[in-house]
């Protein structure tokens, strides 16, 4: 009963990082058609900017997340200004713009190594106290970012769904054509969508460092293809999605762990189940658990 | 912006080319649309109709010509204005396909057509809209995707609305709607006429357009072929034979 509770929580965890990274990659994917395979980094990079800030120069904890965060924007806005708005003007189309993506990531990892070094590196919290809850152990860096993981699921939820931008958003998304004869910004929405994903790409970065309690400049890219697995669980370009099937995969992967699935998968596995999720799904739901399709007239 | 001449129809297409890259489809199109009027472009597949409204929209190439608005004692070159800043400046569209977005509800298909103007309000405009469509505001929440043919042009043609546009350009509204629904329709546009707003349509069903519209144009092979009053236009054995084919 305590390792159910323990890998409940720990899957919650996971599951409510997922969704913040998956969300940002699900949105890229349906505005602009492209797969970011820089993503990843953009998490590393938001947890090294933390800890130069809170570490090295001793600054508040939150307020170095903050910072991190719109370094993450500033990053994707030079980006989309300098490198994606001239790819779509010239009709780039989705494979050039994965393979440029991924010159981006390729880019950004010597980057990465080049400022902050490639040694372990861990924030100024305690990542030894733990509390007792049921006779599992929750860890306070856990607690913490549960909390602060769903707040933000939350507002990104709430923006999408309500605030005017988030609307053209998903209009874009959906018809890109109409979308632009129809009154819609397509640069504006295209901009919030990068500036969104950037915020969000640090903000896993924080949260998945402070879990892991310590992590090198290869963090996010290792676990950018079970980002991608989340995506496609919760269906390509549904942002909704992304944040259940984050949370979903999260749950499965710790929960898979339990004795009861062929005596327990091991933890250095878990991207196994990540995989065999993904490829479960596109055999037997390819479109998706929330995929559906319009009436046909 | 220069001074208003009066004389001047609201919405003024002339001597338009264009087409698409190498391909030229349109070869000197001139369109006067009088405010408050319906005025109707027919002609036969190919004769370039939905290309003037693509070339409004920059979805089609202009190689030479002009279209202008003037409103409100102002002219505005609508050819330089950016294609989302058109609803802001009057000027509607609707497609003829894929005019709606399927995967949003109702109420946001309605909410992204809006453009927030000093003098109008999101709810105010939407109860309107409502109280005009009511088996809209009956599936306000649903997905527009899963509305019938018929409620999707209507959807169609709300969303339009709620950028209080002063000309609507259609782009063949009656395509693929049932027979009934096409009468529906054509009462609908006249409707949405009398309350002021100007309509330009490009249709297929020529006859019935024709017959609610002030003005019709004839356009073939790109070029201004007839004009008339839209009854005379249905009624001349001419044009009847040649464009508008046997009753």
């Amino acid at each position: 009963m305590s390792d159910l509770i323990q890998y409940l929580f720990n899957g919650l965890v996971v599951g409510s990082i997922f969704a913040i990274a998956a969300v940002g990659i699900s949105l890229l994917y349906s505005v602009l058609r492209l797969v970011n395979f820089a993503a990843g980094d953009f998490l590393t990079l938001g947890a090294f900017i933390t800890y130069f800030l809170s570490v090295t120069l001793e600054l508040n904890f939150f307020f170095s997340i903050v910072v991190s965060m719109l370094a993450g924007m500033g990053v994707s806005w030079f980006l989309e200004l300098v490198l994606w708005r001239n790819l779509r003007r010239n009709k780039a189309g989705t494979l050039a713009l994965f393979l440029v993506a991924t010159g981006v990531a390729l880019m950004l990892r010597p980057i990465i190594q080049f400022l902050f070094g490639t040694e372990t590196r861990k924030f100024n919290v305690d990542i030894f106290k733990t509390y007792d809850f049921f006779g599992a152990r929750i860890a306070h860096t856990q607690l913490l970012v549960l909390i602060f993981a769903s707040a933000s699921i939350l507002t990104i939820a709430l923006f999408i769904s309500k605030a005017r931008i988030g609307k053209d958003m998903r209009a874009y998304a959906n018809n890109p054509g109409l979308a632009s004869v129809s009154g819609i910004n397509v640069d504006r929405v295209v901009l919030a969508t990068w500036l969104i994903s950037g915020a969000l790409g640090s903000l896993a970065g924080v949260f998945q460092g402070l879990v892991q309690g310590q992590f090198n400049n290869a963090m996010g890219e290792s676990l950018l293809l079970s980002f991608f697995a989340a995506v496609v669980l919760g269906t390509i370009g549904d942002a909704y999605g992304a944040l259940v099937g984050g949370m979903l995969l999260g749950l499965f992967m710790e929960l898979s762990q339990l004795s009861i699935f062929f005596g327990g998968v091991p933890s250095n596995y878990k991207p196994v189940v990540a995989f065999a999720t993904l490829v479960l799904v596109l055999l037997f739901k390819p479109e998706g658990l929330f995929g559906y399709r319009a009436r046909k007239v | 912006m220069t001074k208003n001449d009066s004389s001047q129809p609201l919405f003024n297409i002339e001597n338009l080319h264009g087409g698409y890259g190498d391909i030229q489809i349109l070869n000197g199109v001139t369109i006067k649309v009088p405010n408050k009027t319906i005025v109707t472009i027919v002609g036969p597949n190919g004769a370039g109709k939905s290309t003037i409204l693509k070339a409004i929209y920059g979805i089609a190439d202009v190689t030479s010509g002009s279209v202008t608005l003037n409103k409100d004692g102002a002219v505005t070159d609508v050819l330089a204005t950016k294609p989302h800043n058109l609803s802001r400046i009057g000027v509607g569209y609707v497609p003829q396909i894929d005019n709606i977005f399927p995967a949003l509800s109702i109420d946001e298909n309605l909410e992204v057509g809006f453009v927030n103007f000093a003098n109008t309000n999101l709810e105010q405009m939407r109860d309107d809209i409502y109280v005009r469509y009511p088996d809209l505001k009956r599936r306000s929440k649903d997905r527009a995707g899963t509305l019938s043919g018929g409620q999707r042009q209507m959807l169609a043609m709300a969303r339009a609305l709620m950028s209080s546009p002063s000309i609507l350009l259609l782009d063949e509204p009656s395509a693929g709607l049932a027979p009934a629904l096409v009468d529906q329709l054509f009462d609908e546009l006249v409707k949405i006429n009398q309350v002021g707003v100007t309509i330009l349509m490009v249709e297929q069903n020529a006859r019935r357009a024709l017959g609610i519209s002030d003005y019709g144009y004839v356009l073939d092979m790109g070029r201004n072929r007839h004009e008339g009053i839209g009854t005379s236009l249905v009624n001349d054995p001419e044009i009847v034979g040649i464009y508008l084919g046997k009753k």
